[in-house]
């Protein structure tokens, strides 16, 4: 993985623990139009393979590096599969066509599904690769259909996550739409303002549990989608649609709601989005709701969009293999709305071992994970 | 390589737009003479009326468009689709370029970025027929509406859902002069095109491959009826296969150097 907060895992992990965040001046391109010009912003992406092309590759190839030895060891390159979930796609090379470089290969990188196609060849990957791009909910999808693939045997490993790179389209997007704070990101406080976005990309190898070599991260043991039907750019009010996915991703791995250990929200900051997703986890989760730690992420890395998910839950299995649960960064004051315990200040020693995983994206997407320990 | 879930599928009705016309009658016998040239048959906006659909793009318009001619097509009401019973796939190569292009000219207003996201368009579907159940959007050509109808086989087997609606808008006017750069890849002409299947369970199981050799029939034909329909182009050849009256179809498709395919029960319109 490759995040704001570091090149690997190690630097993701020691970030989060820590309860600090990553969120800077943008540097790599002009901000000076926009109300805000911060965010999550990789200021170095590791070089692994010449002749790509474009960042968002470029970054999904370096958080991929640690996994091509153990895919092409493991399978056939026909059975290793590549799913990947984006907003973005290669929306800055569209940027790019649209102005000095006039290229073939220019205008069909700009295509989303650009990017997995580029990773799929440097893995070798020669099995299906697909790009999912239900916005910011596009990770957890990636993820559940990865499995998807492992469970029907149309793969034997599959390469699955999620990215996204800040470019000037997103964040005036997200600018033009007041989305983002001038202040701290505060998932669940008080005082929270907003989200700032950032840029990331997550990957794991999945396999069959009887296929599985060397040390495991965790399991995937369900997942759930369901539309809102309601609002393009909002979540729906009732929260409807996110709390179906809850119910279905719990269904498909056959959890109840009162055995969840620990929910990673998707907890952006902004006032809608906490207060209904404090109220579907109430609903989902029952009365022990109150005793289940949440955290979000997202106060210490930004919202990183297509990213998020992967990231979410690569957070989950390692609070579940190394006994911490990273806090929420930025939270600090409680809201009557958003009433659940988002481990605030510190990290907090507990092992969970059923975890819970949430996403909401444009389009009424919801989405929600359900993992296990390794 | 191959993957048969343990539940059929059974293709209940295929609706059909491209810039020739509705339905596969539309079609010519070849694409190329046809087009005389030209680059892009282009789709009309379709005259949706209301104060929804105001900001709603001609992409997301067409996208209704095509659930509604599907449904036509079934002899079926809008009521028979909605709720969480029915699942959401949607596909597409580039339908978000119009959309992309038109927010980075600053030709559009603020209020338009969400419309830059894929799932706008899938999510105005959604709220038009009040489809609340699972979703799948993937970004890609042929093999993408493949991986598609393997996923919609997928949810229906598991229990996920009652009935999945494969849905798939391409369009090329408006990104041209883009498209055009990439003509050695996409020869023309490039067809605007909507489409949406709906699928329910059967009884003839699903055979999807993610490497399958070379076109199969169906693949050529379209190729050649229709011309480059991308994403579209295994929901034309089902159209073709039904209008043949054949029981079962193997689709094919074949995009940035991959192929994949898929067998299934076409079935005829039936009420469901």
């Amino acid at each position: 993985m490759v995040t704001p907060l570091g090149p690997d895992l190690d630097s993701f992990w020691s970030g989060l623990l820590g309860g600090g965040h990553a969120l800077t001046a943008i540097e790599r391109f002009a901000t000076d139009d926009l109300r805000v010009g911060r965010g999550g912003e990789i200021k170095k992406i590791p070089a692994v393979a010449s002749g790509i092309r474009s960042r968002a590759a470029a970054l999904l190839v370096a958080a991929g590096a640690d996994l091509r030895s153990r895919a092409r060891l493991g399978a056939a390159p026909e059975r290793i599969a590549v799913v990947v979930g984006t907003a973005l796609g290669g929306v800055e090379e569209l940027e790019h066509a649209l102005g000095h470089d006039r290229t073939p290969r220019r205008a069909l990188d700009a295509l989303y599904d650009a990017p997995a196609h580029a990773l799929a060849q440097w893995l070798g990957a020669r099995g299906p690769a697909l790009t999912v791009s239900a916005a910011c909910a596009s990770g957890a999808t990636a993820l559940g259909i990865g499995a998807d693939l492992l469970r029907e045997d149309a793969a034997d490993l599959v390469v699955a996550g999620g990215y996204d790179v800040l470019c000037r389209f997103v964040l005036r997007g997200f600018d033009v739409l007041r989305s983002l704070t001038r202040e701290q990101v505060r998932p669940f406080d008080r005082r929270r303002s907003g989200l700032l976005l950032g840029e990331a990309a997550g990957l794991v190898l999945l396999a069959r549990e009887r296929d599985a070599r060397g040390p495991r991260l965790g399991r995937l043991l369900g997942h759930g989608s369901a539309s809102d039907a309601s609002h393009v750019a909002a979540p729906d009010p009732g929260g409807r649609g996110l709390e179906a996915a809850i119910r279905a991703a719990l269904g498909a791995a056959d959890v109840g709601g009162a055995e969840i250990d620990f929910v990673s929200a998707h907890g952006t900051g902004t006032l809608l989005n906490d207060r209904i997703e404090t109220a579907v986890l109430h609903r989902a989760l029952g009365p022990r709701a109150g005793a289940i730690p949440v955290n979000s992420i997202k106060g210490a890395l930004g919202h990183t969009m297509g990213a998020a998910a992967a990231l979410e839950a690569i957070m989950c299995w390692l609070a579940a293999r190394e006994g911490l649960i990273p806090p929420t960064a930025g939270f600090e004051e409680g809201d009557p709305g958003c009433d659940l315990d988002y481990v605030p200040g510190s990290c907090r020693p507990a092992r969970p071992r059923l975890m819970l995983s949430t996403s909401l994206g444009f389009g009424g997407c919801n989405a929600a994970l359900v993992l296990g320990a390794a | 390589m191959t993957a048969e879930p343990k539940v059929g599928v059974r293709v209940a009705s295929v609706g059909i737009l491209t810039g020739w016309g509705r339905g596969t009658a539309a079609l010519p016998p070849d694409a190329r003479v046809a087009a005389a040239g030209r680059a892009v048959l282009p789709l009309a906006r379709p005259a949706l009326e209301g104060e929804r659909f105001r900001r709603a793009t001609r992409e997301c318009l067409l996208g209704v468009e095509a659930v509604s001619v599907m449904l036509a097509e079934a002899g079926l009401d809008r009521a028979a689709i909605r709720g969480e019973g029915t699942a959401l796939l949607f596909v597409t190569a580039g339908a978000y370029g119009p959309s992309n292009v038109g927010f980075i000219g600053a030709r559009s207003g603020t209020l338009h970025f969400p419309y830059t996201a894929p799932s706008a368009l899938s999510g105005e579907v959604a709220i038009e027929f009040g489809l609340t159940g699972a979703y799948v959007i993937l970004v890609g050509g042929a093999p993408a509406t493949i991986d598609a109808l393997w996923q919609a086989g997928r949810l229906l087997a598991q229990g996920c859902c009652e009935r999945a609606l494969v849905l798939v808008v391409e369009v090329f006017e408006d990104c041209e002069a883009l498209w055009r750069r990439a003509r050695w890849t996409l020869p023309a002409p490039l067809v605007e095109s909507a489409a949406c299947a709906l699928l329910t369970r059967g009884e003839s199981p699903v055979v999807y491959g993610a490497m399958a050799g070379d076109a199969g029939p169906l693949e050529r034909a379209v190729d050649a009826r229709a011309g480059r329909t991308l994403a579209a182009a295994p929901l034309v050849a089902l159209a073709l296969a039904r209008a043949a009256g054949e029981p079962a179809a193997r689709l094919t498709g074949s995009w940035r150097g991959r192929r994949a395919s898929i067998e299934l029960a076409v079935g005829h319109a039936a009420r469901i």
